[in-house]
């Protein structure tokens, strides 16, 4: 755990966090709009003393509430990892800029985001489906979207349909069915 | 001049329909001045050679998306210029390493611009982990990376140790670092092979694979499988060492180094693979960094980062080994960096053999793993580069978010930018000299 890279970033980031810096085991997290993604990627990769160079992950998160973008970074100057999490983004219209204008690698971790969670780079060249075929309408990873065979959670009777199990009274006109879980935090 | 030159259209032949439209086009320049634009009209669907073509029933190959392009991007790739033509490569091909597709656009033998279409192996690992509980994760991520499973499994276990803060005991650790250097030096060996084989040497792909053999059977007596382990838990591994594996083992050790200089020195000395290989497909430090390379292609640019020494975990920090760097940034050094991470893992391996502690393997957990909400990032450094898990639980028994990071997907992104201005026949040996894995590419 890095504090001094803590107060680094409160010091060059602090009008963008959208919560405190979280720090656990070696990881530190912060917290932003997906508005200031430029901004603050600009910020870390450029700086004197972060120089987060190496973007190691761009994943795409459905909570069942919001959207969000969480990059992994990682720079010579801390033993911590870096993530940024774009949080608050819309499920109905999931919109982020890009980061295509730092890391040219990006742009197939977003394609691979869009494809899985339809959410549109802005400023992308090539926003296209990336494994799944041009003709499918679908986001896979998206919490709604359900497995027809769910058999890991069968107990063991194999296979069955859509999952319907318990609908409490107060989801039974949610679209979800009642499967959603727990947003996470 | 021939009478009716092979329609670009329908080449589907690949490099043979490209010899006979390079050699036509050779005769025509030497027989007589070359028709004013000839095949100007060659692309219009009212073509009355196609419309031959479909009548006899050949099967048209037809390289432009039949919807109308959906980026700027692909409406550039898929627009030709003068003289340029499309060449399908894959997704069945004996040099692809898995089921890979590049529509290769080419002006005569010139590589201009190349679009990977990927998704032919896609199962949707990620979905099928967030549907199941935290101890089948292991074995689902087992046949991504095939030649390396051991690696994929430990960037899951290492994730979720974080997420539930598991402390691993130490011999597990070193029996970890333990089958997994034996499992690096297996996939480098490999790689050793097949780039030789895509540029046309058959010999050493034999001798890859008798060393991969002898360390293949190695593993299958310490964990029961041959490729896809299933080995690491969350909090150990699922057996301790024993006697086949030791004696099999110290046989190999025996003789480890000196095999590895003797299959290197088949091709380090070879004239032909290094002309081949070297200036080819150069990738600067720049660019590597601006693509998010990882491994032994970042290292091959002068960049040295292994997450062995960048971010140490396990017991990597109490090991002796160097991280083989080079500056060149060519397919040789890229070649040369996993010939000398060779000579390290052996190193590895001597060192695990003898400082081997006592102890249990495993630590101990319940039979259900319900961690509490929370999000870990682990990472490991496997053959083809940084191995990354982001895992997210809710408090439930299933990971909420099983993100998995191929080190090879992104290695291949570099593919569109290395190409062009090669010759086709350095396609291949480009693509394989950055060690692709489709099984971990497509997930």
């Amino acid at each position: 755990m890095d504090r001094n890279l803590k107060g680094r970033l409160e010091a060059r980031l602090g009008a963008h966090l959208k919560a405190p810096v979280y720090q656990r085991g070696d990881e530190t997290e912060i917290r932003i709009e997906p508005g200031s993604v430029p901004e603050v990627l600009t910020v870390l990769h450029d700086s004197v003393d972060m120089r987060f160079e190496i973007l190691a992950d761009l994943a795409g998160v459905d909570t069942g509430e919001v959207m969000q973008v969480v990059y992994h970074l990682w720079s010579t100057m801390t033993p911590d990892w870096l993530r940024i999490v774009a949080d608050g983004i819309s499920r109905d219209d999931p919109r982020c800029p890009s980061a295509t204008f730092l890391w040219t690698g990006a742009e197939w971790l977003e394609r691979e985001a869009y494809d899985m969670f339809g959410i549109v780079f802005e400023g992308n060249r090539d926003l296209r489906r990336i494994f799944m075929p041009p003709d499918y309408t679908s986001f896979p990873l998206r919490k709604d979207f359900l497995l027809p065979d769910d058999a890991a959670r069968s107990p063991g009777s194999g296979v069955r349909h859509v999952e319907r199990a318990h609908v409490p009274a107060d989801l039974a006109d949610d679209p979800s069915g009642g499967i959603r879980r727990a947003p996470v935090s | 001049m021939p009478e009716r030159q092979p329609s670009q259209r329908s080449s589907s032949g690949g490099a043979e329909a490209l010899a006979a439209s390079s050699r036509a086009a050779g005769q025509a320049a030497s027989a007589a001045p070359p028709p004013p634009q000839a095949d100007s009209q060659q692309f219009s669907t009212d073509d009355p050679r196609i419309l031959l073509d479909r009548q006899i029933g050949v099967p048209l190959y037809e390289p432009i998306p039949p919807y109308p392009t959906r980026t700027e991007r692909e409406g550039e790739f898929y627009t030709l210029g003068d003289g340029e033509m499309f060449l399908n490569v894959g997704p069945h091909h004996p040099a692809t390493h898995g089921v890979l597709r590049l529509v290769v656009k080419l002006s005569g033998e010139q590589v201009v611009d190349v679009d990977p279409v990927l998704g032919y192996l896609h199962r949707g690992v990620e979905k099928i982990c967030e549907n199941s509980d935290y101890y089948h994760v292991i074995d689902q991520v087992d046949p991504l990376e095939y030649t390396s499973s051991l690696f994929q499994e430990w960037a899951a276990v290492l994730a979720f140790e974080k997420l539930m803060d598991v402390q691993v005991p130490r011999r597990a650790e070193y029996i970890r670092v333990l089958s997994a250097e034996l499992l690096r030096i297996s996939s480098h060996t490999l790689y050793m092979g097949f780039l030789a084989l895509d540029l046309g040497g058959l010999t050493p792909i034999l001798y890859s694979f008798i060393e991969r053999d002898e360390i293949v059977e190695m593993l299958a007596a310490l964990t029961g499988a041959r490729m896809l382990f299933n080995y690491f838990r969350i909090g150990g591994v699922n057996g301790d060492l024993n006697h086949e594996f030791m004696s099999r083992l110290g046989d190999w050790m025996s003789r480890a180094a000196k095999q590895t200089e003797a299959n290197a020195g088949l091709l380090n000395e070879n004239e032909i693979f290094v002309r081949r290989t070297r200036g080819m497909g150069v990738m600067d430090r720049e660019m590597a960094l601006r693509y998010g390379v990882t491994g032994g292609n970042l290292r091959a640019s002068g960049v040295p980062f292994d997450l062995r020494r960048a971010h140490p975990y396990s017991v990597y920090p109490e090991l002796d080994f160097n991280i083989p760097t080079r500056q060149e940034g060519d397919s040789l050094a890229r070649y040369l960096i996993r010939v000398d991470e060779i000579r390290e893992s052996i190193k590895i391996i001597d060192q695990c053999l003898h400082n081997m502690p006592d102890g249990p393997v495993m630590a101990r957990l319940p039979r259900l793993l319900r961690p509490r909400p929370g999000r870990a990032w682990g990472a490991c450094e496997g053959p083809r580069g940084m191995l990354g898990v982001y895992a997210i639980s809710d408090g439930s028994d299933q990971p909420f978010r099983f993100r998995i990071h191929d080190p090879s997907f992104v290695n291949l992104e570099t593919v569109p930018a290395l190409l062009p201005g090669n010759l086709l026949a350095d396609t291949m040996a480009i693509v394989s000299s950055l060690d692709p894995v489709m099984g971990g590419i497509d997930k």
